[in-house]
C-alpha cells in the first residue's frame, strides 16, 4: 500500500486560481465590460454627474428585486409573481393615499400606507411559499397563477376605487414625510457635495464669454457636467436616488445571512437537496416560505421607493420585472436548479443589467430593443458557465 | 439495543414476522438476506421511520418506542443510508454541521471552530482532510460515506446503522468504507449494524450474523459458530448453492 489518499489528489490552489474559479468571476467579467464600452459609446456621458445617478437608480431598483429573487432560487424556487407584487404594492399604497385607508378609517400617512401594504404583500408570499411547499406542486406554475391574479387584481382595485388604471398628481409627501424622504427622496448627499467642491476648483475663472461659438459652448457645458456644474454655474446633481441606501441594506443584508448564518445554511442546504436537508433537521418548509415572503418584501420596497418618488402609480408597474429578476440572478452566477451562488455576483448582474437597459439614454443612436437582445444572449451565455461550475463542483455528474 | 419479536404488517402483506436482534458495543452485526427479505423494514423500524405493528424495542434494557426518526437520534441511533443525505454543492463542514450548525448571537456562524470539528472527526476515523471548505461533490463515494459515519457519531449514535455502505462503489473504496467501520468497532462504545449483499465484506469485519428470509429470521450467530459454506447459503436463502448449480446446468 502507498500512503497515497483520495484527498491528496484534489490540487491545492493559489489564490489567483481560487479567484479565477469563483461563481462570480463571469458576472464580475462582463460587468468590466460593459462599463468600459458603455463609458466610450457615451462619451463618458453615462458616468457624468446625472449620468451616475440613472445609473445607479436603475441598478438599485433591479438589485433589490434580483436579491429576493436570487435568495430563493439558491433555495431552488422561483418567484413570477414579482412584478405584479410591485403593481400590487404601489396601487395600494397610492391608493390609500389618495382615497384614504380602508373602512373608512380615515386619512393615510405614508408609513401607514406602506405598513398595510406590507402586511398584505406578506400574506400573499405566505400563501405562495404555503401553496408550493404544501402542495409540492413547482413553483413555476403556482406562482404563474399569482401573476394573473395579483395584475388582474390590481386593475380591478384601481378602476373600482379610482375609475382609473392609475393615481397620478399625488402631493410631494417628502417634503412633511420623514418616510416618504427615506423610501422617495435622496441619500449621500456628501458625495455629489464633495463632486461639487471639487470642480468649483477645478473650473475656477472659468465662464461662458459671448465670444464662444456654438460648438464651444456645448464642450463647455460638457466640460462642467464632469464637474458635477449647470450652465447657471450652480450644484448640478444634488444626491443618489434612496433606493440605492436600500440597495445596499438589503443585499448588505441577503449577503451576510447566506455566507455568515445558520440561516444561510439552511437556504443552501434547501435548493441543493431539501430531502437530505430535511433528513438533517433543516426545516425546509419555513426556510421556502420565509423566502417567498422575502421576495415579496423586496418587491414591495421597489414599489414604496417608486411611488414616492414619482407621486403616482400604475397597472402597468412592474412588467417584466420578474424576469429581469431571475436572469440577473443566473447572470450573477446563481445556479437554476438551486443549492450555489452569492449576493456578489448577484450584485455584478445588477450593476451589468441596470447600465445596459439605461444606455439608450447615453447613445441616441442605440435602438432601446438591443437590450433585451443583449438580456436574452448573456443569459444564455450565463447558464453555459453555470453548468460548467455546477460539473467541476459534482466531479462532472 | 434489543429488538424482540417484531412483527411489521403493511395492510395484508406481513414483511417482518416475529424478528429477534441483538446488538453490543464494540461489535459489528452484519444484517443479511436477499432483496425483499425485510432488512430495510427492520432497520426502518429501528430508526424511527416506521412503528412496529407488535413487539418491542430496548436500548440499554429500558423500553422504547419510536414515535419519528427524532426520536431515534435522541437516544443514539445514527443511520446512515444509501443516499447519505449529504449535500453535493455544500462544503465538508457544512455537511457536517447541516441542520446542527454551531452558532453564536444572531445566528453567527463559529465557522473555525466547526472546521476544526469536523476536520478533527474525520481523521478520528480515516480521512485527513486539508481543506474543509472543499465541496462534497468532489469527494469520493467512500469520502462520502466516511463523512456521513463521522457526523453521525459526533452527533451522538452509540447504535451505527449502516444501511448497504459498500455497495455502489469501487473495490478500493469499498476496502475504505470496511477500514472506516473496524475503525468505528475499535472504539468499543459504538454498535455497528452492517446490512450487505456482500458476503465477502460481512465475513471480513463481522462479529456476529443475522440471516433474513421473507421477513423471518434462518440463522444467526457469532463468526466462530457459523462456517463459511453456512453464510453462502443462508445468504442465498437457504438454498443449497449444489441445488442452484443443479438448476442452471439443467436449462
Amino acid at each position: 500500500m502507498t500512503d497515497r489518499s483520495e484527498s491528496d489528489r484534489l490540487q491545492q490552489e493559489s489564490w489567483i486560481q481560487r479567484t479565477v474559479r469563483r461563481p462570480e468571476i463571469g458576472a464580475f467579467v462582463v460587468m468590466l465590460i460593459i462599463i468600459v464600452a458603455l463609458a466610450m459609446a457615451s462619451d463618458g456621458k453615462s458616468f457624468n454627474a446625472l449620468g451616475l445617478k440613472n445609473n445607479v437608480a436603475i441598478i438599485a431598483q433591479l438589485g433589490i428585486i434580483a436579491t429576493g429573487a436570487a435568495l430563493l432560487m439558491i433555495a431552488g424556487e422561483f418567484d413570477l409573481s414579482i412584478g405584479p407584487m410591485i403593481a400590487f404594492a404601489g396601487m395600494s399604497i397610492a391608493v390609500m393615499l389618495k382615497w384614504g385607508l380602508p373602512f373608512g378609517l380615515g386619512e393615510a400617512t405614508p408609513l401607514l400606507a406602506f405598513l398595510i401594504t406590507l402586511v398584505m404583500t406578506l400574506a400573499f408570499g405566505w400563501l405562495i411559499g404555503t401553496i408550493v411547499v404544501k402542495s409540492g406542486l413547482s413553483s413555476f406554475i403556482v406562482t404563474l397563477a399569482f401573476w394573473f391574479f395579483l395584475r388582474g387584481l390590481t386593475e380591478v382595485c384601481f378602476r373600482l376605487i379610482n375609475q382609473n388604471t392609475n393615481v397620478s398628481g399625488l402631493p410631494d409627501f417628502k417634503k412633511e414625510s420623514w418616510f416618504a424622504e427615506q423610501m422617495g427622496g435622496e441619500v449621500f448627499s456628501w458625495f455629489f457635495d464633495a463632486w461639487y467642491w471639487i470642480g468649483t476648483k477645478a473650473s475656477a475663472g472659468l465662464e461662458f464669454t459671448s465670444d464662444m461659438t456654438k460648438s464651444e459652448k456645448i464642450d463647455f457645458i460638457n466640460y462642467l457636467s464632469f464637474l458635477n456644474i449647470n450652465r447657471k454655474m450652480e450644484q448640478w446633481v444634488t444626491g443618489f436616488d434612496a433606493r440605492l441606501l436600500w440597495f445596499i441594506i438589503i443585499a448588505g443584508a441577503a449577503w451576510y445571512v447566506l455566507a455568515r448564518t445558520q440561516l444561510g445554511s439552511w437556504i443552501y442546504a434547501t435548493g441543493d437537496n431539501k430531502e437530505s436537508a430535511r433528513a438533517n433537521g433543516v426545516p425546509v418548509n419555513r426556510v421556502k416560505v420565509g423566502l417567498f415572503m422575502f421576495s415579496a418584501f423586496c418587491a414591495t420596497i421597489f414599489a414604496t421607493c417608486q411611488v414616492f418618488d414619482t407621486n403616482s402609480s400604475d397597472a402597468a408597474k412592474g412588467m417584466f420585472k420578474e424576469l429581469e429578476a431571475i436572469a440577473i440572478a443566473v447572470v450573477g452566477g446563481i445556479l437554476m436548479t438551486g443549492g450555489f451562488g452569492t449576493i456578489i455576483g448577484v450584485v455584478f448582474g445588477a450593476i451589468t443589467f441596470g447600465l445596459v437597459a439605461n444606455a439608450v439614454f447615453f447613445i441616441p443612436w442605440i435602438d432601446g430593443a438591443w437590450f433585451r437582445v443583449f438580456v436574452g444572449t448573456v443569459l444564455l451565455l450565463a447558464v453555459f458557465a453555470n453548468e460548467r461550475i455546477r460539473k467541476r463542483i459534482t466531479g462532472g455528474i | 439495543m434489543r429488538v424482540e419479536n417484531v412483527v411489521k404488517k403493511f395492510g395484508p402483506f406481513t414483511a417482518l414476522d416475529g424478528v429477534d436482534l441483538d446488538i453490543a458495543p464494540g461489535e459489528v452485526h452484519a444484517l443479511l438476506g436477499d432483496n425483499g427479505a425485510g432488512k430495510s423494514t427492520l432497520i426502518k423500524i429501528m430508526s424511527g421511520v416506521h412503528q412496529p405493528t407488535s413487539g418491542s424495542i430496548y436500548v440499554d434494557d429500558k423500553k422504547v418506542f419510536f414515535r419519528n426518526p427524532r426520536d431515534a437520534a435522541a437516544a443514539g441511533i445514527g443511520t446512515v443510508y444509501q443516499d447519505l443525505a449529504i449535500n453535493q454543492l455544500m462544503s465538508v463542514t457544512r455537511n457536517f454541521f447541516m441542520g446542527r450548525e454551531l452558532t453564536s448571537t444572531f445566528g453567527l456562524l463559529r465557522m473555525d471552530e466547526m472546521d476544526k470539528i469536523a476536520h478533527e472527526e474525520m481523521k478520528k476515523i480515516g480521512i485527513d482532510f486539508s481543506d474543509p471548505s472543499q465541496a462534497v461533490g468532489t469527494m469520493s463515494g467512500g469520502q462520502r460515506q466516511t463523512l456521513a459515519i463521522a457526523r453521525a457519531i459526533y452527533f451522538g449514535a452509540k447504535v451505527l446503522i449502516l444501511d448497504e455502505p459498500t455497495s455502489a462503489l469501487g473495490q478500493k473504496q469499498q476496502m475504505e468504507v470496511l477500514k472506516t467501520i473496524k475503525r468505528v468497532r475499535a472504539r468499543g462504545d459504538i454498535a455497528i449494524v452492517f446490512i450487505t449483499h456482500n458476503e465477502i465484506h460481512s465475513k471480513l469485519i463481522a462479529d456476529r450474523y443475522t440471516f433474513l428470509a421473507l421477513g423471518k429470521i434462518i440463522g444467526a450467530g457469532t463468526k466462530n459458530e457459523l462456517a463459511g459454506g453456512d453464510i453462502r447459503r443462508l445468504m442465498a436463502g437457504g438454498a443449497e448453492m449444489a441445488d442452484l448449480e443443479q438448476e442452471l446446468s439443467a436449462i
